[in-house]
């Protein structure tokens, strides 16, 4: 897909914008300030891509490298082929981790998502009181890091003493001595309460930027038609909110496959039975506190391929890909 | 990238300008600022009588095990000496012996008769396949701290209480729901619900997660016995334990009364006068229960070790200090004073410090208290998978637990003990599966 601006095109390529620089500024052309001028852009790209090759570029091959080894520490290493990842795949923890991570994604996708799309539709009537209140509101958790919330809700979720069991208790007379922390079925509806609070303002923002955007034209002429509120949502909110919607799907699905901080501040490790164990913990279990970096990588790229495929499925699904028509 | 290029120059120059008046003569790192505040006064003393600069830096636990062991491998500049947290040892011992990179004391130890005078199982955490590392702070005996007021009250002879068969018939008998409204308002013992501390149940029952040739060894007979206790506390009719947690929530517990008794290893005394004030004089102490009549009446939980880099500038002068910290008879009275820690140095356990009676602790001699344990204190061997062996030992312990709800009344107690023994097994493969496929471990300092 190409744009035209009032510059140019901008696909060309860094020769092309070249070749124009120098017909600009030299029409009669001119041999070292031509040589100048054509490799000018060259070097306004050079750290651009010093910085990519250092810091991204470099680590990729290397973890690469590593995932064929394994390492003590950063020095020691032995080549062990394929074992690593045979380990990871055939070890029961790697399995507890994804599944976590899976249902983890699941319910940000789920019941996260349409609970921000359905907070962005109530702020975005147009007669609702209050709503710069009520935004900054939902979208403030955000602000606040994931070590805090952890650390919040460790105390939110205490037996007996905290806010949340005692409310349950207040309000169904059972539920004081519930153990959110410590009992492996509830550590995951633990987090996603916790990660509702964190995010579900985050995604408003997104679907009521979308939303501010639909064509107001667009729904005048359903509502003439005879269109109901259904059928306006259905038929002209969700197709102009889609490539937004598809954006916040697979940028939570990301987020919720790279899960860590969270848990492991809130859990203080990985929880009972490893039922707060993501698949980026089992990575940093391996990589920084036995010192396997080799395993660690492995781990890295199974995660990477996984969240690859999951995104490409979702693209597909949501015919973002085919929108290049 | 030019923010970064300033960033660098100006630590570069700022730590040009902190050596300016010359390195100091010995670094010194430790995880806590506790132990830094109670060694500064000793450390001037030190560095007066050594003519010597001693620097003490203060690292958060996670970053010193981790990046110390990263920067000892990577041959970076580290510190001389380090204080090492519980646990931690493993971390560096992962290797072949000659990589370890603190300097083996075993020598050092037997020259200056430190093998004698100090209690001799707290070497062995503190070790890797007989090669001592570091050395120990702390002795950690764990006994029971108890409400004593309310204890009286209930009319429990504490001295009857001599095994844990005992403990938990009385506990079972004061765990009450008092105002009838479907909530038990008194337990008899604070346990952990996710098993955080049966690791010093299992050592008081006569096992451990290691053997001594390093060998996972928690699916024992003694693993069963720790596991079918801990699950029977917290789950069904024979319930008698509730998780009080941490801090403030931990606080109100032991004020409320919700709990009569709490594991408490000496550092957590120092804890409790702190976070329950209000509680002076009513708490007391009292040995564990023994599993067996007769058996040994307190574990271990915790502990710290100092270790020297192999990149120590001045090991002798490195020695000194440690000696002059950790085993000098002048500093250890009032530091226990101070934390209620006992220390490995036999005969500081007789100084005056140690038999002065406490107020908070019901006029009780903490000091003598925990010193009369101290010499039947379980080892405890370190590994590498010290953390992987105690995750999945908490694990076999939820299964259990999940198996009780389940299955227990129509199975009973051979079914639960049967199922725990499976259930220890399972997960101590799991484990030596992850160590049987480290290809460093190996004593000859060969890759396999």
């Amino acid at each position: 897909m190409t744009t035209a601006g009032p510059v140019g095109n901008i696909s060309q390529t860094p020769r092309m914008i070249a070749s124009d620089l120098t017909v600009r500024a030299h029409p009669s052309g001119g041999g070292g300030w031509n040589r100048r001028a054509r490799t000018a852009p060259y070097l306004f790209l050079i750290p651009y891509f010093l910085v990519t090759l250092v810091f991204f570029l470099y680590p990729l091959i290397y973890a690469t490298i590593l995932a064929f080894y394994q390492t003590n520490g950063p020095t020691s290493r032995a080549f062990v082929g394929l074992n690593n990842f045979r380990f990871v795949l055939s070890d029961p923890d790697f399995h507890t981790a994804l599944w976590n991570t899976t249902v983890f994604a699941f319910f940000s996708i789920f019941l996260q998502l349409p609970l921000s799309l359905a907070l962005a539709l109530m702020l975005n009537v147009r007669s609702a009181r209050l709503k710069s209140f009520f935004r900054l509101a939902i979208f403030a958790p955000n602000l606040v890091g994931q070590v805090f919330v952890g650390i919040l809700f460790t105390m939110l979720f205490a037996p007996r003493y905290g806010l949340i069991n005692k409310m349950l208790h207040a309000l169904v007379g059972k539920g004081l001595e519930m153990n959110w922390l410590q009992d492996p079925s509830l550590v995951m509806p633990a987090l996603i309460i916790c990660s509702l609070w964190m995010y579900v303002g985050f995604n408003m923002i997104y679907f009521l930027a979308a939303l501010q955007n639909v064509d107001q034209s667009l729904v005048e002429a359903a509502k003439i038609d005879g269109a109901g509120p259904w059928n306006i949502f259905r038929s002209v909110t969700v197709p102009a909110i889609m490539p937004v919607a598809t954006f916040v799907v697979i940028t939570s699905t990301v987020g919720s496959f790279q899960l860590f901080e969270l848990p492991y501040i809130l859990l203080q490790g990985f929880g009972p039975r490893n039922s707060g164990m993501t698949v980026v913990g089992y990575l940093y279990n391996f990589a920084f506190d036995t010192g396997d970096l080799g395993t660690g990588a492995a781990v890295g790229w199974l995660l990477t391929f996984i969240i690859l495929i999951i995104s490409l499925v979702q693209l597909r699904l949501s015919g973002t890909m085919r929108n290049d028509r | 990238m030019l923010l970064a290029i300033v960033s660098g120059a100006v630590i570069f120059a700022s730590s040009q300008n902190e050596w300016a008046d010359g390195k100091p003569d010995l670094i010194f790192a430790t995880f806590t600022k506790e132990h830094a505040e109670s060694y500064r006064p000793a450390i001037a003393i030190f560095e007066k009588e050594n003519n010597c600069r001693v620097q003490l830096q203060v690292v958060d636990s996670r970053a010193l095990t981790g990046r110390l062991q990263s920067a000892i491998q990577a041959g970076a500049e580290v510190p001389d000496m380090v204080e090492l947290l519980d646990g931690s040892m493993g971390t560096f011992t992962k290797g072949p012996i000659k990589d370890v990179g603190f300097i083996e004391l075993n020598d050092y130890l037997k020259r200056d008769g430190l093998d004698k005078a100090l209690v001799s199982n707290r070497f062995v955490k503190w070790s890797s396949r007989g090669h001592i590392f570091a050395l120990p702070h702390d002795v950690h005996p764990v006994m029971l701290a108890y409400r004593r007021d309310l204890v009286e009250d209930l009319k429990i002879d504490v001295n009857k209480l001599t095994t844990w068969d005992e403990f938990a018939r009385v506990g079972r008998e004061v765990t009450k729901d008092l105002d009838g409204n479907g909530v038990v308002d008194r337990y008899m013992i604070d346990l952990a619900e996710d098993g955080g501390r049966i690791g010093l149940f299992l050592m008081q029952a006569g096992g451990g997660l290691f053997d001594a040739n390093g060998d996972v060894a928690f699916d024992s007979e003694a693993g069963v016995d720790a596991l079918y206790f801990y699950v029977k506390q917290m789950r069904g009719n024979t319930r008698t334990a509730f998780s009080c947690g941490w801090g403030q929530n931990f606080a109100k517990s032991v004020i409320d009364g919700l709990c009569l008794f709490y594991i408490c290893p000496d550092w957590r005394t120092k804890q409790f006068q702190l976070d329950v004030a209000s509680m002076n004089g009513k708490m007391a102490l009292m040995p564990l229960p023994a599993f067996k009549e007769g058996g040994i009446r307190t574990s271990t939980w915790g502990g710290t070790g100092l270790a020297f880099t192999k990149q120590c500038r001045d090991f002798e002068l490195a020695w000194k200090l440690a000696k002059h910290l950790y085993y000098d008879e002048r500093q250890l009275g009032a530091r226990f004073a101070a934390t209620n820690i006992l220390p490995p140095l036999k005969s500081a356990w007789q100084l005056p410090e140690y038999s002065a009676p406490r107020e908070f602790y019901s006029g009780q001699a903490i000091g003598t208290l925990y010193a009369s344990l101290a010499p039947f204190v379980p080892e405890e061997q370190s590994s590498p998978y010290a953390t992987a062996a105690s995750a999945k030992f908490a694990e076999a312990f939820t299964n259990a637990k999940l198996y009780y709800e389940a299955r227990y009344e129509k199975y009973g107690d051979a079914g639960l003990r049967d199922y725990i023994a499976a259930e220890l097994k399972r997960t101590a493969d799991q484990v030596r599966r992850q160590i049987k496929r480290n290809v460093f471990l190996s004593d000859t300092g060969q890759v396999k």
